[in-house]
């Protein structure tokens, strides 16, 4: 791995195991009936995937429903490990697959901040740190205490998109949280963004293209066959967009 | 010279794996702390319903039992009290370690599937959980002894956080086999139930061992719950260490099963979030 890379991704290939419709699944079933046979399914969901990410680069991963992209980003955060070829990340990689994980509805939004900061990787001090940021950001000061079921979904997805941008990585994977809540703290979202471009290297799986050409260095495009592309943003956008 | 300090180099790396880093430990902390709150949340008298159920258990049991057993093992009444609350709270603790370990992996599979954090602090907070349970236990049982003037010896106490810690490590290492076969075998859950219902009468938790006929008696001398239950109580009551040679032996085993399982654990957690 070179020294200007950020990731890079030889030969990926993943398959997943699924059983085939009908056959025995639970410890029941297959007492029930012992003698059905167990089949499973290989789905390939990446097929022998190579792509290196450049330091700093905002590097768009495009596709239909179903070409890998959600299974990429796993495989890349290290929640599934490949069943073919290697992925090698160079630097603190942050996942943002959802905003919010591990918010309980019960806690307080302060409580909820502690634990999905943790959750995210920040240790309790720093979260002591900006805990007061956080929540500036999110323009929620006045509801801290407050059990974050009484939030509206929009005021949830504030605060945890600020606690998200708190968390110190130099390699960003997004799937498709950017620009959340009114149109007030969108602009705040996007101020951040144009602020990180070029500082962060980003990874970014979106089906808005409008903010795929925008912010893009290079895109690539997963299909359905499992072939792939990589190329310039609007060249590839463009044709992606043609397919439907 | 420089092999040794390639060597220590090599060395730190891997204890640095082993041992929790400070994310590791807040996260730790955070679970903890969340399934505290949602377990005595709810109302001021939140705590008292956690303890008002066991309560109820013991008294039934007590007052069915106390004349029988009591007369069976030559046991006052006060005493027959601390018996049966010692081995309940023994019981209990087992129980729940071993259910609240299996269930670990599964409770948090949302966690998993979106973020790459050390599974094994989904593991150790659950099991955290039932120490902390066992411990407030520990101490009403200690409360309700002196009450009822019963001498409790610092060599006893000792004895028992000895086979408490000895019943903990056993239930680490049998939660890292656990935690992991019940996201493929659903079902585990409910032979769970069953064996510890079994457990609990194969335990002589409420009834004295001479109560069981002699030709079944095997049963509860090769159960090792029957026997740390039996050991706290003699520690607690009387203030004796039995069976110690029985508790070292399940201590040194109890290591074995945490290493194996360890090893077992970090093999198959990373297929893991695949199967939920």
């Amino acid at each position: 791995m070179e020294d200007n890379e950020a990731i890079k991704v030889t030969n990926l290939t993943k398959r997943f195991r699924i059983p085939e419709h009908g056959s025995p699944t639970t410890l029941q079933e297959r007492f029930v009936n012992p003698f059905a046979k167990k089949k499973m399914i290989d789905f390939v969901a990446l097929k022998d995937l190579s792509f290196d990410v450049k330091k700093g680069e905002f590097f768009s991963v495009i596709g239909p429903n179903g070409a890998g992209k959600s299974t990429l980003l796993k495989l890349i955060s290290g929640i599934y490990i490949p069943d073919g070829g290697k992925i090698d990340v160079n630097g603190k990689l942050v996942p943002f697959l959802e905003l919010g994980v591990g918010f309980n509805p019960d806690l307080s939004a302060k409580e909820n901040v502690y634990l999905n900061g943790t959750i995210l990787g920040l240790t309790e001090k720093e979260i002591d740190e900006s805990v007061d940021d956080i929540f500036d950001f999110a323009e929620l000061k006045e509801f801290e205490d407050l059990s974050i079921k009484k939030f509206s979904s929009g005021m949830q997805v504030r605060l945890a998109f600020s606690i998200a941008i708190r968390v110190k990585s130099d390699i960003l994977v997004l799937d498709e949280v950017l620009a959340v809540g009114d149109g007030e703290f969108q602009k705040k979202c996007f101020a951040y963004f144009d602020d990180i471009v070029g500082k962060k290297t980003i990874l970014f799986v979106s089906h808005g293209l409008d903010s795929v050409r925008k912010y893009s260095d290079r895109v690539l495009w997963l299909k359905e066959d499992k072939t792939y592309e990589i190329g310039e943003p609007n060249d590839m956008v463009d044709r992606y967009s043609a397919t439907f | 010279m420089e092999d040794d300090i390639l060597k220590e180099i090599y060395f730190k790396r891997i204890l640095k794996k082993q041992v929790m880093n400070n994310n590791d430990f807040d996260l730790y902390k955070q679970f903890v702390k969340t399934t505290f709150k949602m377990r005595y949340k709810g109302s001021i008298l939140g705590f008292f319903w956690v303890l008002l159920k066991p309560f109820f258990m013991f008294l039934i049991l007590f007052m069915i039992f106390s004349r029988v057993s009591g007369s069976a093992t030559g046991l006052t009444s006060q005493q027959y009290a601390v018996y049966l609350l010692s081995g309940l709270i023994v019981y209990t603790f087992f129980n729940e370690g071993m259910v609240w370990g299996m269930g670990s992996i599964m409770e948090r599979a949302g966690l998993i599937v979106k973020i790459n954090f050390r599974r094994e602090v989904v593991v150790a907070s659950s099991l955290t959980m039932a120490l902390i349970n066992f411990s407030i236990n520990l101490v009403i049982v200690i409360a309700v002894a002196l009450i009822l003037n019963i001498h409790i010896t610092f060599l006893g106490l000792a004895y028992v956080l000895l086979i408490c810690f000895t019943m903990f490590l056993a239930l680490y290492g049998v939660s890292f086999f656990t935690s992991i076969w019940l996201v493929h075998v659903k079902e585990l859950q409910h032979i769970m139930e069953l064996v510890l219902q079994l457990l609990f009468y194969a335990s002589a938790v409420f009834f004295p061992v001479e109560m069981i006929p002699e030709k079944y008696r095997f049963i509860v001398y090769y159960n090792p719950m029957a026997r740390f239950v039996k050991a706290v109580r003699e520690a607690l009551i009387f203030g004796e260490v039995t069976d110690l040679k029985f508790v070292i032996l399940a201590l040194a085993v109890s290591i074995v099963l945490v290493i194996l399982g360890k090893i077992y654990f970090n093999k198959h957690i990373k297929k893991v979030a695949e199967h939920f």
